[in-house]
């Protein structure tokens, strides 16, 4: 299997807190791994620093092998990773085409100006996550909670990524949402893609991963099936406390 | 939010500047001179609005770059008497270049301590024109007799409509593109825009550079126009805020909305001045820019987008 992202000895603190603690993982191309851990344990920091929201004070990220943590953000995102947010964030004064449209734009200001919108393929993008065209026109502040994240895989995925970061991606959403939004996953794992995804609704997550890892506190737990890793007794302890 | 750019949308601008240029027989001079002071208003209410109604970077500094542009050909055509085609390019470009030093605080700071650092770069160039090369900038006095490029009333204005319309034209192309909608984005989310793949220090630099550029133009020909410069008129609190409520007032993140807020500010001014001849008038224009405000904070733009829909959807 070919590795797509590493994590090596990767260290954040912030002042006294060390968020990450010397951790490590790979995640091999059209792999989806689950990323678990309590309140705290420092799973949402990994996907910044993967992203580069937030600088690594030592360690090493490297994406196809090439190390990402001296790059900024946008220059990572077209490298191929990207990652949605625990609380959507849509342009606000956009509708939902033109929300996905930012995510389809060339990254060069002549380019911008003079290349039309890509309307036909944010339509697409759309399509294939399952917001309707009824949708398209409308401002995110009257969608669903459902239906914004929708927004959000739509405008991640047309960023073009291999490897997508879903941060706490059924949160909020009614049980008929959380199917809704696993078919979709599936769906894009079918062709290829690539996952590393948070979530504390663990039973969603299960069928939706073929590894997990655990944390707490910022350090390794373990790693393995899901079955393992949530029969293993620091993962109890730190979860259950007991 | 980028739109094609139709027949319709050039033949409603043809018609707007047409109307415009047919005022000069319909009014008289003085008229004709506060409407030219709305035209330099709405050029830097536009200028304000590409760098700070965009990106959501608010300028309290607004009259350095101005100034900038308008010392730099005041003192290059009267003191070195260089030809006014060269000094106000000239003054122009050196405004970009004081676009991209007001740019530096923006990689690190946004809201409120951006806004207050650009306003101490406004201060800064009041205290500084006064105290270093007088003989240069004229000092507390500034300078008078500066060439002007028109002679009389209508002529002056058919200048100001001219480089009016032909920013605001240039500015609405540009902000038709996809371009445009980034830098809106900026505005509304900054960090997803970045988390969109877009690298938004080169956006808003160049939305910087835009900016500073077209005020440095308006500086210019401002300068060019009046004849004389003075640190106290141009570097002054009241001119700052009225450059920011016509953008306001007007609708920010638009074209149109400037240009609207600039004329109803000046003519509010200008019909008070009977009434109020003092600085009582800031007190009412206050007051109706902040009703007008609480009402609808999309600006005037928002009032008349709304009764047209409500219009055009009672026809239907």
């Amino acid at each position: 299997m070919t590795v797509i992202l590493e994590l090596e000895h990767v260290v954040k603190r912030f002042g006294g807190l060390v968020a990450t603690n010397d951790m490590s993982f790979e995640v091999a191309k059209g792999e989806s791994v689950g990323l678990i851990g309590p309140n705290g344990a420092g799973k949402t920091t990994i996907f910044s620093l993967i992203m580069g929201e937030h600088k690594a004070d030592s360690g090493s990220i490297r994406l196809h092998g090439e190390e990402l943590t001296k790059l900024a953000t946008h220059k990572r995102i077209r490298r191929g990773v990207a990652r949605t947010y625990q609380v959507p964030r849509p342009f606000a004064d956009m509708d939902v085409l033109a929300n996905i449209e930012v995510g389809l734009m060339p990254d060069s200001i002549m380019a911008m100006i003079f290349t039309a919108p890509a309307d036909e393929e944010a339509r697409a993008i759309a399509r294939s996550v399952g917001l309707n065209d009824a949708d398209l026109h409308r401002d995110p502040a009257e969608l669903s909670m459902g239906d914004l994240r929708k927004l959000e895989l739509a405008r991640t995925l047309a960023t073009k990524p291999e490897v997508m970061l879903l941060d706490e991606v059924f949160a909020g959403l009614t049980a008929g949402e959380i199917e809704q939004i696993s078919g979709l996953l599936n769906e894009k794992r079918q062709e290829g893609m690539t996952y590393v995804i948070v979530s504390h609704d663990l039973r969603s997550l299960e069928p939706l991963i073929d590894r997990a890892i655990a944390m707490t506190q910022g350090t390794f737990v373990c790693q393995g099936d899901y079955a393992t890793v949530m029969s293993d007794e620091a993962v109890r302890m730190a979860y259950l406390g007991h | 939010m980028s739109t094609q750019i139709t027949w319709k949308h050039l033949a409603l601008w043809a018609l707007f500047l047409g109307g415009m240029a047919l005022l000069p027989m319909l009014v008289g001079k003085g008229t004709l001179r506060t409407i030219i002071f709305a035209n330099y208003l709405a050029i830097f209410a536009m200028s304000w609005d590409v760098l700070s109604g965009r990106t959501g970077y608010i300028s309290f500094g607004h009259p350095f770059l101005i100034g900038i542009g308008a010392y730099t050909t005041a003192i290059l055509s009267y003191r070195f008497d260089v030809p006014v085609g060269i000094s106000i390019p000239v003054a122009v470009i050196v405004t970009m270049a004081a676009g991209t030093l007001f740019f530096l605080p923006a990689l690190r700071i946004k809201g409120t301590y951006f806004a207050l650092v650009t306003l101490a770069f406004m201060e800064l160039m009041y205290q500084l024109v006064q105290v270093i090369r007088p003989d240069l900038t004229g000092g507390t006095r500034g300078i008078s007799g500066v060439q002007t490029l028109t002679r009389g009333a209508v002529n002056g204005y058919y200048l100001s409509l001219a480089l009016m319309g032909v920013i605001a034209i240039s500015l609405w192309a540009m902000m038709k593109t996809r371009l445009g909608t980034a830098l809106s984005a900026i505005g509304m989310n900054e960090e997803a825009v970045e988390g969109s793949g877009l690298n938004t220090t080169k956006l808003k630099l160049f939305a910087f550079m835009v900016g500073a550029g077209v005020a440095g133009i308006g500086g210019a020909f401002y300068v060019h126009y009046l004849g004389s410069i003075a640190p106290r008129a141009l570097f002054d609190i009241n001119f700052l805020f009225t450059i920011i409520v016509a953008a306001l007032i007007g609708g920010a993140s638009t074209i149109i909305g400037p240009m609207a807020g600039a004329f109803f500010l000046t003519f509010l001014l200008e019909y008070l001045r009977p009434f109020l001849p003092g600085a009582e008038r800031y007190f009412i224009y206050g007051s109706i820019a902040l009703i007008l405000y609480m009402y609808e904070p999309k600006g005037l733009y928002e009032i008349l987008r709304k009764a047209r829909e409500r219009l055009t959807g009672a026809n239907a």
